[in-house]
């Protein structure tokens, strides 16, 4: 069973598409990474996931169930743009209101258990509207983990975060996915942080999927490449090209890729008289991935 | 991923789905200023209603001829030929409309309209929810009014002589044409959803009964205009009976279930955020 399923799902607003036939699939229990450039239609798609916006056509399915399901959907947590808190009543009114929403009879112990899971603990009294940016966040973020929720949809949940905020969003992303039973489908343009957490990636591009693709998928697909400094760096890069397909400069360093084998460089380096001070394997990270699946689908 | 057969999706009944709606609501309702501002606002109201019935050396005007003409007229006029048939627990209604308008726009204005609609898939739920909401507070504003009345008319030494069942179905038909009002401001609200200055103009216009007692100028004084929601509400006044109670809970709860139904529709149609 998957978590979301999508077929042909269709949006338009005033006949421009923002979403064009969009198949997605997120397995249940997956972190699933939400990517694509600003106006992509991440946000819109997270919005016909929850029901906010009323689709032209397609279908969404949630747990094997329509998306408009009341016993589905009471199980889905959401931080889309903001939190979506009244600024001018408190941290705990806020959480109130929404386990009161979710019909949650131990509000108080539950309140509690999710202020706890994003250190917000001892800013209950705080009023929203006195809260910094992370700590809205994190309030976000506790209101769409109330109840337990069996899919979570976070909306850029880490834009405005602190190093320290990071980390804590991983962490409990992390947490909630293993103990709790929880799907995240969650957006973000903070590649590197996506990718330390991520099991499943959907790529979007003008409200099109270009690319669906597992963690370990996107690690076998990611190129390979060899890093390293030379005391001659023009020639050695003219020797390496000589030898090797692809070469790069790339400001102080050669890059060469598709090569796993670092002592054939070296030995090459050196038969041809150049002296090589410093070298490492790689791989494609998912930043440079996006951006080189991004540059191929321009060019076509 | 080993959990997935642990994952069971009980389906929410009607009330426990409304249950938590209204739940909210209420919680809001009572952890925020709003209710108790207009509360006070219904309570002021026939105090500013006598001051302006009063001569300037206290004696009253003429506008009214006993105190409980502030809380309802003595016949259903809906062509209104002086302040004083006109200015009385009608005006409650007004000011319910303003309340609901600035209620329902901080759903919106505070973007928590999009948790409500995340977890209740079923967008009766908010309609119903606001509704009730919106006829228990005019109910209240009725109420606070009443006292408010008393009080005036304690002040301006007017009489208080008047058939207690008239007064008691006049009040009562006025408090279940709450619910029908409520309706009709939560359909106006989520037709303009955030763009609130425009709910409460409109709001405004229908709660002073403007296109009725227009209607009323141009067909007369006619009792077809009980079909209004304006129309009922004046036909509680303080020759009310049963019957008049009768029409107009039939009344309220026919245009309650009207403006929820077609409220309901446009929620399901259109983009709710």
């Amino acid at each position: 069973m998957n978590a979301i399923e999508i077929r042909n799902l269709s949006k338009s607003f005033r006949g421009m598409y923002a979403v064009d036939n969009l198949n997605m699939t997120v397995p249940v229990g997956a972190i699933y990474g939400f990517i694509g450039e600003n106006g992509s239609g991440k946000s819109t798609i997270e919005k016909l996931i929850c029901g906010h916006l009323v689709p032209d056509g397609g279908e969404i399915k949630l747990f094997g169930k329509d998306y408009s399901d009341a016993g589905v959907r009471v199980r889905v947590g959401a931080l889309i743009e903001s939190a979506g808190c009244f600024p001018n009543s408190s941290v705990w009114a806020n959480l109130m209101m929404q386990a009161l929403n979710l019909g949650i009879e131990n509000r108080a112990e539950e309140i509690q258990r999710v202020l706890k899971i994003v250190r917000m603990e001892d800013n209950a009294k705080l009023r929203f509207k006195s809260c910094s940016l992370g700590m809205k966040q994190r309030i976000g973020i506790a209101m769409a983990l109330l109840g337990n929720p069996a899919l979570l949809i976070l909306d850029e949940p880490i834009n405005g975060l602190d190093t320290d905020g990071m980390r804590i969003m991983r962490e409990i992303l992390v947490d909630i996915t293993q103990n709790y039973n929880c799907t995240v489908l969650i957006s973000s343009h903070i590649l590197g942080e996506l990718e330390k957490i991520a099991t499943h990636y959907g790529i979007i591009r003008q409200g099109r999927m270009i690319q669906e693709l597992s963690a370990a998928e996107m690690d076998a697909r990611s190129r390979v490449f060899v890093t390293l400094k030379a005391k001659d760096m023009a020639g050695a890069e003219q020797t390496l090209r000589n030898k090797f397909n692809t070469v790069k400069r790339e400001e102080d360093y050669i890059r060469v890729y598709d090569v796993n084998d670092t002592e054939a460089i070296v030995e090459h380096l050196i038969k041809n008289g150049h002296i090589v001070s410093e070298i490492k394997k790689n791989k494609v990270g998912l930043e440079e991935y996006y951006i080189e699946l991004m540059s191929k689908k321009e060019e076509a | 991923m080993e959990n997935t057969a642990k994952l069971q999706f009980e389906q929410p009944s009607f009330f426990k789905r409304l249950k938590g709606m209204l739940s909210v609501d209420f919680y809001r309702l009572f952890h925020t200023p709003l209710l108790y501002i207009f509360l006070i606002i219904a309570a002021l109201i026939p105090a500013l209603v006598s001051m302006g019935a009063m001569g300037g050396e206290g004696e009253a005007t003429g506008m009214f001829s006993n105190a409980w003409q502030i809380i309802a007229a003595n016949s259903p006029l809906y062509v209104i030929s002086d302040i004083g048939e006109y200015a009385n627990m009608n005006m409650v209604f007004i000011f319910g409309g303003i309340m609901i308008s600035i209620f329902i726009g901080h759903d919106y204005k505070s973007g928590y309209v999009k948790q409500l609609f995340t977890t209740h898939a079923k967008k009766q739920d908010y309609m119903i929810s606001k509704s009730l909401l919106g006829a228990f507070s005019m109910a209240c504003m009725c109420l606070t009014y009443l006292l408010g009345g008393i009080a005036s008319g304690a002040f301006t030494g007017l009489p208080f002589e008047i058939n207690a069942g008239s007064l008691i179905c006049a009040i009562l038909g006025k408090m279940i044409m709450s619910l029908g009002w409520a309706s009709l401001y939560t359909f106006i609200n989520i037709i303009f959803r955030a763009k609130f200055g425009i709910s409460i103009a409109l709001c405004f216009v229908l709660g002073t009964g403007i296109p009725v007692i227009g209607a009323a100028a141009v067909i007369g004084n006619t009792p077809a205009l009980n079909i209004f929601l304006y129309g009922s509400s004046v036909y509680a006044c303080l020759s009310a009976n049963a019957l008049t109670l009768f029409i107009c809970l039939m009344n309220s709860v026919v245009w309650a279930v009207v403006y929820n139904v077609l409220g309901t529709l446009i929620l399901n149609k259109r983009d709710v955020y």
